[in-house]
């Protein structure tokens, strides 16, 4: 076969994906577009093109405003709790002398707990006549709004959230630990380093392609929350945890504004977009610069 | 032949893929007059009770009505019931009748002309008739003077009071009007500090529907079942909205309201104070069995201000029905009316209701008519619900009214229960934002 049928073979062989792709990501992508144009509401018989009407209304809405800065407020609650619990959880099981696999699925294992579930449970754990806030307030004379008050309630979110990926990441890393030679430690011992520094100039580096996964994976996790504020907080308190999810659901599907909301969410996957990229570059540019990557 | 392979495996693959896309939803068209049998779609309510019940009524309809076949499924919550019935009309497999709308969402899909108006269809009145349920109707005439909904129960909400901690106080009623209730509060924080009247984190919540079970259950008291918007029109009672929110900061400032997320606060009596509906009876006897009618807990109509006539107090009323989607043919709307005939011709239906449901269903004859006696002799917590119904005022039927109930709650419930607004202010902050909302 020729080069000319070859490509004809590839093409052949990756069109389900494509027209996969384009069913569901290029014609709703499209149609999205084409929404936020109107004022329709996806069950109305008419609708009347409103410019960029939505898209003034959303830029000016307080709801959109929260949903941008809660977005960054919870990747810096996020990603270094996620990313301290991933290493470490990843560093003891590379240290386990057996089962690694058994542990690593223990901790994977939240990852397919269902957001509503925890969400739920989580709720109990820290209503206001909790066992655990019965103490904190009996004995210790702690008494924590946890979903009433912004930054808890944030925090609260963020805890949850790591502690669903923190198995997955820590796969990553796992496998990024397991692949760095025993050689180089026993070189590095011979030449006499200390811990700290096997970490830092060893470790480290030879994990960076690993972390970079997991950071960048987490980072993209902080602009689709939506199932733990939706079953703890609603968006609140007073928009504190507002992500741009919940504002597209709420406006969407509880105010029926599927035109609007689609300005919204073209908004947001700019946002996600052009935010993930410059953190992307960012992280390789850190990398290049000590000799990383 | 290779080549020949790879079309087909690709193609098989795609084809494959495609059709794993499916909902399996079969459009309109293929499901009626087939055979001379019209078929419809039924979505009930996501409540295994309420399945039951249709599924059963359902059944008994066919035998006698053979023609019509009545295909019962319950309505998908994910994420929740109005999105799935907005995504299922957008995606042309809405059902042709479902239960569980309420008058705001059936005000938006009226404004969407995705609805059927009831009273074009021939036996609507013969249905209201049949039913006595003419009183009870006139509330749900929408603004354009159709009925899109016909309503199946009337939850005329209550609040329900800790009855025991009520007599620890030194009372054997609860209290009727604010100043009342006021007592109560300073009574009891005075005997136990650690209580509250009033423990429910909604109250801080501005999420639309939550004004409902504590705004509009006191508004509608104090204003004596004013209609706070008609139309696109505002016409609330502001002497009677800041009377309220008054009430609200007062009970704030003797700190007898708790705005914290707290695991059954009533039943736990961190409460002693709060709105029940008649769903949460049965609950109890499962869950709860030491909450006792006239013993642990008793029911009351709102509070109201002082002064006013503490006799037929309004409230308001939680109430949902069935409605026919404009996207079914005129056959299945026919066939649809015919059921609705059918089962509401009979008191005896809904009868079967209450037995199954505990919701009090929506007629004027709920507590004369000999059908409900024994239920309500055997059932003395539903009791004040059933003369409750005629004093019950439905939800807004505004197509904004998501919107506007999140002004009240962001605007003026919300910040004055924080103790960040004054009554005044508040009430004056809710009107002006409503005036953006509503035009």
């Amino acid at each position: 076969m020729g080069h000319k049928g070859q490509g004809r073979l590839g093409w052949l062989f990756a069109s389900p994906y494509l027209i996969y792709a384009v069913v569901f990501f290029a014609i709703p992508l499209i149609w999205s577009l084409f929404l936020s144009f109107t004022d329709w509401n996806l069950i109305a018989p008419t609708f009347h093109f409103k410019g960029f009407d939505n898209y003034i209304e959303a830029l000016k809405s307080p709801g959109v405003h929260a949903a941008f800065f809660v977005t960054f407020k919870f990747m810096f609650l996020f990603v270094p709790m996620v990313i301290a619990s991933s290493i470490i959880v990843a560093l003891i099981i590379h240290g386990l002398p057996k089962f690694k696999g058994l542990f690593l699925i223990g901790f994977f294992l939240p990852y397919l707990a269902s957001g509503v579930v925890s969400s739920l449970i989580v709720k109990g754990i820290l209503s206001y006549n909790s066992p655990i806030n019965e103490v904190l307030r009996n004995s210790f004379g702690i008494d924590i709004n946890w979903l009433g008050s912004p930054f808890a309630a944030l925090f609260v979110v963020a805890l949850i959230i790591a502690w669903k990926f923190t198995g997955y990441y820590a796969l990553i890393l796992t496998s990024g630990f397991e692949s760095i030679g025993k050689e180089v430690y026993e070189a590095a011992l011979i030449d006499g380093v200390t811990p700290w520094q096997r970490f830092w100039k060893i470790t480290f580096p030879l994990l960076y392609p690993a972390l970079f996964t997991v950071l960048i994976l987490a980072i993209g996790v902080t602009f689709g929350i939506f199932t733990e504020v939706y079953q703890l907080t609603g968006g609140g308190p007073d928009y504190a945890t507002n992500t741009w999810q919940m504002e597209i659901f709420t406006k969407a599907f509880t105010n029926l504004e599927a035109g609007y909301a689609s300005a919204v969410a073209i908004i947001a996957s700019i946002v996600t977009f052009v935010s993930i990229f410059i953190i992307r570059k960012l992280l390789e540019l850190w990398g290049k610069r000590n000799g990383w990557v | 032949m290779k080549k020949f392979a790879s079309v087909m495996i690709a193609g098989a693959l795609t084809v494959s893929g495609l059709a794993g896309c499916s909902t399996g939803n079969t459009s309109n068209s293929q499901s009626t007059s087939k055979n001379g049998v019209t078929t419809i779609e039924f979505w009930a309510a996501p409540n295994p009770t309420q399945q039951v019940y249709w599924q059963e009524v359902a059944e008994e309809f066919t035998k006698e009505n053979p023609k019509i076949k009545i295909k019962v499924s319950p309505m998908k919550e994910s994420p929740t019931s109005e999105a799935s019935i907005q995504s299922a009309i957008a995606g042309k497999s809405a059902p042709t009748m479902s239960e569980n709308i309420n008058r705001g969402f059936a005000a938006q899909l009226a404004e969407s002309k995705a609805l059927v108006p009831l009273d074009s269809l021939d036996g609507w009145d013969e249905v209201k008739k049949a039913r006595h349920m003419e009183n009870t109707m006139k509330g749900w005439e929408f603004s354009d003077g159709h009925q899109y909904v016909l309503p199946i129960y009337s939850n005329a909400m209550l609040f329900g009071w800790r009855l025991d901690i009520l007599k620890e106080l030194g009372y054997n009623e609860p209290p009727k009007t604010y100043s009342e209730m006021l007592d109560v509060a300073k009574k009891l924080k005075e005997k136990f500090p650690d209580k509250y009247v009033w423990a429910k984190a909604d109250l801080v919540d501005p999420t639309a529907w939550k004004r409902w079970f504590d705004f509009f259950m006191l508004y509608d008291a104090a204003s004596d079942g004013n209609k706070f918007i008609e139309g696109s029109k505002f016409t609330g009672d502001d002497k009677a909205g800041v009377k309220v929110l008054s009430f609200v900061d007062n009970l704030r400032k003797e700190k007898a309201l708790m705005t914290r997320q707290a695991k059954d606060p009533f039943e736990t009596g961190l409460g002693i104070f709060t709105d029940i509906g008649p769903w949460t009876i049965s609950y109890w006897k499962d869950k709860f069995p030491k909450m006792k009618f006239n013993d642990t807990y008793t029911l009351a109509t709102p509070p109201v201000p002082d002064g006013m006539d503490t006799k037929n107090v309004k409230t308001f009323a939680d109430t949902k029905g069935l409605v026919i989607y404009a996207s079914a043919t005129k056959d299945q709307q026919k066939a649809a009316m015919k059921f609705i005939k059918w089962v509401y011709s009979n008191p005896k239906n809904d009868e079967k209701w209450l037995e199954k449901t505990n919701l009090p269903p929506a007629r004027d004859d709920l507590t004369t008519n000999e059908t409900f006696k024994d239920f309500f002799d055997k059932n003395p917590a539903l009791q004040p619900y059933a003369a409750a119904v005629p004093n019950a005022i439905p939800p807004m039927d505004n197509a904004k009214y998501n919107d506007l109930q999140t002004i009240i709650g962001r605007e003026a419930f919300n910040p004055v229960v924080k103790g960040e607004k004054s009554p005044d202010k508040a009430w004056k902050d809710m009107k002006k934002a409503f005036e953006g909302a509503l035009n």
